[in-house]
């Protein structure tokens, strides 16, 4: 019969969840398998009808309703229907039709059961518990098996060619151009020969010349390494990182057609696994000027695509990021201070919005402040603080944190100001809530000080906490200002599906997907008076106060988290693409499993955000 | 209007009385379905011969792909796939197409012993086939030479209906475009490697259920309608 050799087969072995079956289970499958067209405007499954079939479409396109009749999604290609019936009741809820001629495959009821019993992918897929389908997918992406090490080809880690010497040359002499040119081995070859005869390394130092007390005249081939371990330059990191582990060595020749091209180096592979976030930090540290500064932001965008090809988390890629740009604003501060001298009343410089919450991702503007001590004489002292705030800015700016179209910067006199105009501010904003207002106090509930004086962000911070939890018109609006941001239904093929219908067009991940949740995370943090601002902690937070259920803390998270993957994912692939990255995902970038998580993700934040409207 | 000769039924009952071959008595004793059954209710057998050539008289049938048609349904559980001995030459620019070499075709089954499988498969049910002088001349001869005599055939041929349908344009058609792999392309239906029995076999039943959902659709159609003369 030749199953495995049907196109419908290699079909079905490329659709999520099947593609995680054995060979045996998949041609089980095909070979009670069942196919069957649907025009255009036919329905699929009516509610009340029977249904004992799950449906895999081909080609064509289905549209779903949800039991009141409005649409609840669009599905095409490799997406399922029937699961819901044929799980539960074998009753259809929920109407299907074609909205496109339709070629569909058809797995009987208890075929699918089978798997459903039988095989742990099948069923965390067709899971109607959302959240348990997308904590599973976050735990895939981050138990990725696609690491940086397995990826890395060792030619692209590799430095140019290594140093060669010839065997004659002295220990002395060795040692001084090792010295000299920055690098910790070299290569050895006899006079006028090309052949490599040995490797020597500033380990033979230690171990040979001066445990052995031998004679810095000798000539290198005395104390050089003579069987050469060396790797293709097609090896990985990892294969690498192996062979320098089982051999104890940690320089390794990198050969191209046979020939010695480079050298690779266990410094070449912590570097490139290890975030290099840690590194550019360091160097952000240590820079003397502007233009060094501006010259280290341009690999802010390199390591944002390396954290995020690594595999590393949503959560502690952004945090590294708004790490490098704080680093940068601190490191401005300083500067400025040498520059100005000290300051001639205490301050706190006050950074705002995803900085603040660690929440950052590749595009970015700046929003930052200045809290003044009541020391604070506008004619005396203002001239030094401008100066501050303009120095840092413009900092700022041509390290690629542009200006806040906003105008939420230090350099505005209005948020240039002493402790007790902020908490007049602070009183009016909660006091007598007005739209503008609200909008500068979902900024500023979201402040951390990075530079100067911490208690007087603490002490506004305390006062304001104490006034907003009293305050229910406050929070009813903050609540409002939550809702303002919805996400959409879902995405079919490149639209983007909203209640109204279908529309051609990208995503803007942050406006339709993280904001949402951060909006709700701020209010839950401000019912429960909590002063964290991290959208992750703050959830946490609300629920140890009772403020959010357990689960609602969890599905959050992890919606939190997914729809942060996918839009770092997108801009680490714009960068490599070498565009400018942005929010905005165009549905086709996704893959259909993504799809289906982010809409899981959607639906969780609908959810609460329906609870929330209800509450208020 | 259906003669005594043309009407398959008479043709069937007719023949019966006179045959001696066990297994085309079986076939000839099941009733052909009722020609004015509405298509949803006939049974399809979706078949699809790869043969050395085009001339029944002189080729031979390297394989026989076939699968069921069911509730309007495709049922892959009835998929069946046959390699036919063949002992001679397959001329080389056949192989090109059908990819059924020499040594392939030496290790096949005996032509006798899947017809009779497939006579089995056809009792009650019609044929569905691509394009039918194919099917139609290859099974003809073969039933000759085996049983001595050609049983009659109810096929339907997914090829007449779709020149039915361009007849019927002002602008009339190109002959390159009534080939199975186009007419799927035409409703939008997948790429499949063509050139298996088996799979030009269910590459056939899935034109057929598009062509009767964009038209009048199964259930609306009836058996006589369609029926290949």
């Amino acid at each position: 019969m030749e199953i495995e050799q049907l196109e419908i087969r290699e079909y079905l072995e490329t659709c999520s969840p099947l593609d995680k079956l054995s060979a045996k289970t998949l041609d089980e499958i095909v070979k009670t398998l069942e196919v069957t067209y649907l025009r255009r405007g036919k329905p699929l499954l009516t509610p009340g009808d029977e249904n004992q079939s799950l449906y895999l479409i081909r080609t064509g396109a289905l549209e779903l309703y949800d039991t009141e009749g409005n649409i609840a999604a669009q599905l095409s290609e490799g997406d399922w229907a029937g699961h819901r019936s044929t799980m539960l009741s074998g009753i259809v809820t929920r109407k299907v039709m074609a909205i496109e001629d339709s070629l569909l495959y058809i797995i009987a009821a208890p075929v699918f059961k089978k798997l459903l019993k039988e095989e742990e992918g099948i069923r965390e897929y067709f899971s109607e518990r959302k959240h348990e389908r997308l904590r599973s997918a976050i735990k895939t992406i981050s138990n990725n098996e696609r690491s940086s090490l397995i990826s890395t080809r060792v030619s692209e880690l590799s430095h140019a060619t290594p140093l060669i010497v010839e065997s004659n040359t002295t220990i002395r002499e060795a040692a001084n151009r090792m010295t000299n040119e920055h690098v910790s081995a070299l290569l050895v070859i006899n006079s006028g020969e090309t052949n490599i005869q040995g490797i020597i390394t500033d380990r033979e130092f230690c171990t040979k010349v001066v445990a052995k007390g031998l004679n810095l005249e000798d000539s290198v081939d005395t104390i050089m390494t003579r069987n050469l371990i060396t790797m293709p330059s097609t090896a990985t990191a990892s294969q690498a990182l192996l062979t320098m582990a089982r051999n104890n060595i940690r320089h390794i020749p990198v050969l191209e057609n046979n020939i010695i091209k480079s050298m690779v180096t266990a410094a070449d592979i912590i570097r490139q696994q290890s975030n290099n976030a840690v590194y550019l930090i360091n160097e952000i540290h240590r820079a003397k000027s502007v233009e060094e500064l501006t010259s280290l932001s341009k690999q802010l965008a390199p390591t944002l695509v390396n954290l995020v090809n690594s595999g590393l988390n949503a959560d502690d890629t952004a945090h590294s990021i708004s790490s490098i740009g704080e680093s940068i604003a601190k490191r401005l501060l300083r500067m400025a201070e040498d520059k100005l001298g000290p300051p001639p009343v205490p301050y706190a410089f006050i950074i705002a919005g995803s900085q603040a919450r660690n929440e950052q991702t590749a595009h970015s503007d700046q929003d930052n402040a200045l809290i003044l001590s009541d020391d604070y004489v506008e004619e005396k002292h203002d001239e030094y603080f401008l100066a501050l705030a303009k120095f840092v800015s413009d900092g700022l700016d041509a390290c690629g944190y542009i200006y806040c179209p906003g105008d939420v910067m230090a350099t505005n006199k209005k948020w240039r100001q002493p402790f007790s105009t902020w908490l007049a501010y602070f009183k009016k904003w909660i006091d007598e809530p007005e739209p503008k207002p609200l909008m500068y106090a979902s900024i500023f509930f979201d402040l951390r000080c990075i530079h100067g004086e911490q208690q007087l962000l603490e002490a506004l911070q305390t006062k304001v906490y104490k006034r907003t939890k009293k305050s229910d018109l406050f929070i009813n609006l903050m609540v409002d200002n939550a809702l303002h941001y919805r996400p959409p239904l879902g995405l079919f093929r490149h639209f983007v599906l909203e209640k109204t219908g279908a529309e051609q067009k990208a995503l803007n991940m942050k406006k339709r997907g993280v904001v949402p949740i951060i909006d709700l995370a701020r209010v839950y943090a401000l019912k429960a008076g909590s002063h964290v601002i991290n959208t992750q902690e703050r959830l946490d937070e609300a629920a140890i106060a009772g403020v959010l259920s357990q689960e609602g803390r969890a599905d959050l998270k992890d919606a939190f988290e997914f729809i942060s993957t996918v839009r770092l994912k997108h801009q680490a692939m714009q960068i490599e693409n070498g565009k400018i990255a942005d929010n905005h995902v165009p549905p086709e970038e996704l893959s259909s499993l993504e799809r289906r998580h982010l809409k899981d993700s959607f639906e969780i934040v609908s959810t609460l955000q329906t609870a929330m409207e209800r509450l208020s | 209007m259906f003669s005594f000769f043309t009407n398959p039924d008479k043709k069937r009952q007719a023949l019966l009385e006179k045959v001696e071959n066990e297994i085309l008595k079986d076939y000839l004793s099941t009733p052909f379905p009722d020609l004015k059954l509405p298509a949803s209710e006939v049974e399809f057998l979706a078949l699809d011969f790869e043969t050395t050539g085009l001339d029944a008289s002189k080729e031979a049938i390297l394989s026989i792909g076939s699968t069921l048609i069911k509730n309007g349904k495709i049922k892959l559980s009835e998929n069946s796939h046959h390699f036919i001995q063949v002992n001679r030459e397959i001329p080389p620019e056949s192989v090109v197409i059908h990819k059924i070499t020499d040594d392939r075709a030496m290790t096949g089954e005996h032509l006798h012993d899947v017809l009779a499988l497939l006579l089995e498969k056809m009792k009650g049910r019609v044929l569905l086939v691509h394009y039918d002088k194919i099917e139609r001349n290859f099974f003809n001869t073969a039933c000759k030479e085996i049983y001595g005599d050609t049983p009659p055939l109810l096929i339907v041929d997914t090829l007449a209906i779709a020149q039915k349908r361009q007849d019927k344009r002002p602008q009339g058609f190109s002959p390159n475009s009534l080939r199975l792999f186009n007419l799927r392309a035409d409703y939008g239906l997948p790429r499949y490697n063509a050139h298996s029995a088996l799979e030009d076999a269910i590459a056939t039943a899935e034109l057929f259920l598009a062509q009767m959902a964009n038209g009048d659709g199964l259930e609306r159609v009836r058996l006589k309608d369609i029926l290949s003369k």
